[in-house]
């Protein structure tokens, strides 16, 4: 298996690993809504969570820029955009003091995510299926 | 409708006076006897006009009709002997009759109507004649248990009275009609809006008659406790959308109580009988119905019934049987609940005070600290401490902390410092925090030299957040309350600040930032206090800038309370004594602790956002560490599902320990009717609560967006509400030369155009930030009682104020002049007016004043040596000069609260600052490029049509 095909098996990967980290993030606003778990809680379990999500990204951004996977680096940039931008602006974390009033764009952004993430995954698997069929040809 | 519908034929029914129950007679044989001539099958096949919905307002009279009628009316008892004993000469059949009726009280049976004509028909029957009458008295006389409100005896006697004119069996019911508030519409383009319209109650609540179960009128609390956006409840959401007005519930269920006003205390339910709905957890309250003979209750938001609890008609005290209908919690809309253990997580803790005092160079120099200690020192007896447990620490900080160990027995207090602000540690585990009776010999004699003992010192610097840590530390383990007196900005430890108020950010779309918190610290210690039960006060002294925006995060999320004194100097005694007199009060203040604000709904109904100062620690949960007294909060509603039932109730509880050792809840019901009507809907909005929604709408987006979107959003919402108020209310759709609004709505525009140009949201460059972030923290805590003069104040004048103003009228109460319009048309160059917000009061003096009248006010021989400002009128031996210091005493306690204002003497042709600032409260006046009411209105009119366009 060449450099290709090992790249998108990674990116499949770690694409599966943020799919699970927003349906995660999902579950517990819903649980928040149902009033199951306190704010506070929840603020300080997600937050723990909204930096390495954001580094995961970007990280799997740069890789497909360093390997010159063009395509797959335009899907993915204006995302990393997006992060940067909510870093630089201070607001990237989850604040127990306003959560309720910003509850459903919280919700809304991860729904986004979530079907993002899910349709960069089917991609990735269809680049690295691609890619090992090209290289067993 | 009538009798005979359900009688067989043959039969009638005649109302016995005697025994206040209806006799059946047959016609034919003239037998007659008690008990429902009725077919055994009635119950489960009810005629069909019984389901007609048409008669809906009337229904929920008649468990208590019956409970009535089965009892001879004579007081509810459980015990049917002494029914007999209270019903003499009942026949016996009455008996028979008790065992037959409960199966009229199944819920849902249509059966209830038979009963109707107990109260609506029997007018209609000309046969009974004279008796009808004396039954009437009768009914209303039931030991003041009189089931109905008085209106609804009004009108049938007034039905009654159609019935003698001959109008026999086939008159309509007036009962089953609605009552509508009626729709005068008004037109403002032109007109000068009439201020004296700014204390008018709220539009009525009009619940269909027997809404409640008994006829006390209480059962619906004091605008001043809840009041709602609109008095009638929107039967769905798309309606309320279509409608465009707001719908909200604006309260201060903690409000203090002042017997001046006339308010009630607070009625105590004291034997712990709580009952509440097993569903939806609401409780008992006025608006429920009795079922099954009145041993159960249906709950009137979900409709489950529940059982009524064994002792709720038992006199706990007196070991006797108890009078149901007397039970406060059926006749009173707030009620308090001493709550027994369920209701605790510990037992109730006591107060704690804990003092976190500036002692910077600049705050010794301002004589804040002198004068905190000496007002700290003379409220020690005030400060709520009834069992003797109040618990106190006093911390003062500057460079470093200083704690001071209060031990039981000494008369000194010995200081400990720390100056690691980065791990705050406290110094001693005991003795820091100490019991206010026990330690007061040490407590007074640290309080006497606190100032001095800080005289030397030259610290520059103030470690704030790390203070407030110690401080959290210290009472955490029991919550309670800091009181944070800082004169300088914090600028070492945790939470330092930076002076960020950039000049030229000021009038930008950027000011917004400057009204944010600077740092995270203070929300995330904010959340950590109200965790632990703490709750923050925010006293600041303010030379320079002192970043209030931040600071005042803290009390808005432990439901505390800030306080600002910009250009604090105690030298100047006017300052000493303001700041002296609001302390003292916030000290004496009978605070709740540990408390919880739930507010519960008919289905339907629910709550979508909460404004004011508290953390929202769930969907429908407020927490509060310390409940002040008159804080406002508004909470926003939405309809999840169509609203069917003539009536909707809203019910907040408020669960606190109070200041004395009691855990109590405090239980605020409302009752709303309902209607699909959009003119209806128009008809019953109240401007006052709405201008509180608007203001609070628009300060959160002050923060969020920027001041002019604030501006925006409040004038775009009253044009979209007046455009839908012209096109579906008034149907005159196209251009007119007039603005229409209805009656109970016209002073809004006036409101919402005070509101633009109030200081905290008013366009300018020339704001501080500190200025305007202080009254954004004032326009979303105050109540409506004191919010609405904030944004409109009140204008007097005084040289030609009738005879009778400020003196005392016929109830000892001054009378004030009546209230101006808020223009400089109405200044007079030789008069004296008298402008106060509720927070500062300016009196003017006009430059061609005669000697007579400064000589009579001020004790001074002529205009020119009058001086400007801040200042104290003296009180001189002439009647006029009595009267306008009774006005300004009056002015000063005629709100509830703690707010002490200021007196400025506003010279006409001097100091352009304080002119400038005196006239930018006439808001009626065009100001800078901020425009006048008339041009204002024009504005709101061009919105409306063109809104009409579209």
């Amino acid at each position: 298996m060449g450099g290709e095909g090992w790249l998108f098996l990674f990116a499949v990967l770690m694409a599966a690993v943020l799919l699970f980290t927003m349906v995660f993030f999902i579950i517990m606003f819903s649980d928040l809504e149902c009033d199951y778990i306190n704010p506070i809680d929840l603020c300080n379990k997600l937050n723990q969570f909204v930096l390495p999500e954001m580094i995961a990204h970007a990280f799997l951004t740069l890789c497909f820029l360093l390997s010159g996977q063009w395509l797959a680096f335009l899907l993915n940039a204006p995302l990393v955009g997006y992060n940067v931008n909510k870093i630089m602006a201070k607001n990237h974390m989850y604040d127990a003091t306003e959560i309720f009033r910003t509850l459903s764009g919280h919700k809304k952004e991860s729904f986004i995510k979530l079907g993002f993430y899910l349709v960069s995954f089917f991609y990735y698997l269809y680049r690295m299926i691609l890619a090992l069929i090209s290289e067993s040809d | 409708m009538s009798q005979e519908i359900h009688l067989p034929q043959g039969w009638e029914a005649r109302w016995d006076g005697q025994s206040n129950a209806y006799i059946y007679v047959e016609q034919s044989t003239g037998k007659s006897q008690w008990e429902v001539p009725t077919q055994p099958s009635y119950g489960s096949s009810p005629p069909p006009q019984q389901s007609a919905p048409s008669h809906r307002p009337g229904r929920r009279q008649y468990p208590t009709a019956q409970i009535q009628q089965v009892y001879g009316g004579g007081g509810y008892d459980n015990q049917p002997q002494q029914q007999h004993m209270a019903a003499p000469g009942y026949p016996d059949q009455g008996g028979a009759q008790q065992q037959q009726q409960p199966q009229y009280f199944t819920p849902g049976l249509g059966g209830h109507d038979a009963h109707q004509p107990a109260y609506g028909q029997q007018p209609q029957q000309p046969a009974y004649g004279g008796q009808q009458a004396p039954s009437y008295g009768q009914q209303g006389g039931y030991g003041g248990q009189q089931q109905q409100p008085v209106d609804q005896m009004a009108n049938q006697f007034q039905q009654m009275n159609m019935g003698y004119g001959g109008q026999g069996q086939g008159q309509p019911q007036m009962q089953g009609q609605k009552q509508l508030h009626s729709i005068q519409t008004v037109n403002l383009i032109g007109m000068q809006p009439d201020v004296s319209g700014l204390d008018a109650p709220p539009p009525p609540y009009l619940l269909p008659p027997n809404a409640s179960v008994t006829a006390s009128p209480h059962v619906q609390p004091d605008p001043s406790y809840q009041r709602c956006t609109l008095t009638s409840m929107p039967t769905t959401q798309s309606l309320l959308n279509k409608s465009k007005l707001p719908l909200a519930l604006v309260m201060a269920p903690y409000r203090s109580f002042r017997e001046s006003d006339g308010d009630d205390p607070v009625p105590v339910i004291e034997d712990s009988v709580i009952a509440r709905c097993r569903r939806c957890r609401a409780y008992i309250n006025p608006f429920v119905t009795f079922i099954e003979g009145g041993n159960r209750w249906k709950c009137c938001m979900c409709g489950l019934s529940n059982e009524v609890p064994q002792l709720f008609d038992w006199n706990q005290a007196e070991n006797k049987q108890a009078d149901r209908w007397a039970r406060k919690e059926l006749n009173h809309s707030v009620v308090e609940f001493i709550a027994p253990t369920e209701y605790m997580v510990r037992p109730p803790q006591p107060p704690v005070y804990a003092f976190v005092i500036d002692v910077s160079q600049q705050a010794i120099q301002s004589g804040m600290v002198a004068v905190a200690a000496r007002t700290i020192l003379e409220s020690l007896d005030n400060i709520p401490n009834a069992d003797k447990r109040t618990k106190i620490a006093i911390i003062a900080v500057s460079t470093s902390l200083h704690f001071f160990s209060l031990p039981v027995g000494a008369t000194e207090a010995s200081m400990l410092v720390v100056s690691d602000l980065t791990d705050v540690f406290l110094p001693k585990p005991v003795d820091l925090l100490v019991n206010l009776t026990e330690s007061r010999p040490a407590i007074e004699s640290l309080l006497g030299k606190l100032s001095d003992m800080f005289q030397d010192s030259h610290t520059v610097g103030n470690a704030l957040g790390s203070a407030l840590q110690a401080a959290h530390q210290l009472i955490g383990k029991i919550g309670g309350k800091i009181i944070a007196l800082t004169a300088t900005l914090p600028t070492l430890g945790e939470g330092a600040l930076k002076a960020r108020d950039d000049p030229k950010l000021l009038g930008t779309s950027k000011e917004s930032s400057l009204l944010n918190a600077a740092s995270s610290f203070y929300k995330t210690f904010a959340i950590e206090c109200s965790k632990q039960q703490v709750a923050v006060d925010m006293f600041l002294f303010s030379t320079s800038y002192t970043d209030v925006a931040t600071l005042s995060c803290l009390p808005r999320y432990t439901a505390g309370q800030t306080y600002l004194y910009p250009g604090f100097n105690a030298s100047r005694s006017e300052d000493a004594i303001k700041f002296a007199t609001e302390f003292s009060k916030v000290l004496a203040m009978p605070i709740g602790l540990e408390a919880v604000i739930r507010v519960r709904a008919s289905r339907g109904i629910r709550m979508s956002a909460f404004h004011g100062n508290f953390f929202i620690r769930s969907t429908d949960l407020l927490a509060l560490p310390v409940v002040p007294t008159d804080q406002n909060y508004v909470i926003e509603l939405q309809l999840e599902d169509d609203i069917k039932g003539s009536f909707v109730v809203l019910q907040t509880a408020i669960l606190h320990t109070t200041c004395y050792g009691e855990r109590r809840i405090r239980v605020i019901t409302q009752a709303m009717p309902t209607t699909d009507s959009i003119s209806e809907l128009y008809g019953s909005a109240d401007q006052i609560a709405i201008a509180t929604y608007l203001t609070n709408k628009a300060v959160e987006r002050s923060m969020s967006h920027s001041l002019d979107d604030a501006r925006n959003t409040i004038t775009n919402k009253l044009g979209d509400m007046l455009s839908v108020y012209k096109n579906h209310v008034t149907s005159s759709a196209g251009a007119s030369a007039q603005l229409a609004v209805p009656d109970n709505l016209k002073l809004l525009p006036l409101l919402c155009c005070a509101l633009v140009k109030h200081v905290g949201l008013r366009e300018g460059a020339s704001i501080p930030p500190d200025l305007r972030a202080y009254a954004q923290c004032l326009l979303t805590t105050l109540p409506c009682q004191s919010l609405i003069p904030y944004i409109h104040p009140r204008f007097y004048s005084l040289h030609n104020m009738p005879p009778e103003a400020g003196n005392p009228g016929d109830d000892g109460i001054i009378t004030l002049p009546p209230a101006l319009n808020l223009t400089s048309e109405r200044l007079e160059r030789h008069g004296l007016f008298l402008i106060e917000d509720g927070q500062n009061i300016f009196i003017w003096v006009g430059h061609e004043a005669v000697p007579r009248l400064i000589q009579d006010v001020f004790d001074l021989p002529s205009y020119g040596e009058l001086t400007g400002g801040k200042t104290t009128l003296p009180l001189l031996e002439n009647p006029f000069s009595q009267r306008v210091n009774n006005i300004v005493a009056k002015t000063r306690e005629l709100r509830r609260g703690v707010y002490r204002p200021h007196v400025y003497v506003v010279k006409s042709d001097a100091e352009p600052a304080l002119r400038s600032w005196a006239l930018s409260l006439l808001v009626e006046d065009r100001m800078d490029h901020m425009s006048s009411y008339a041009q204002y209105l024009t504005t709101v009119k061009s919105k409306v049509g063109s809104n009409v366009s579209l």
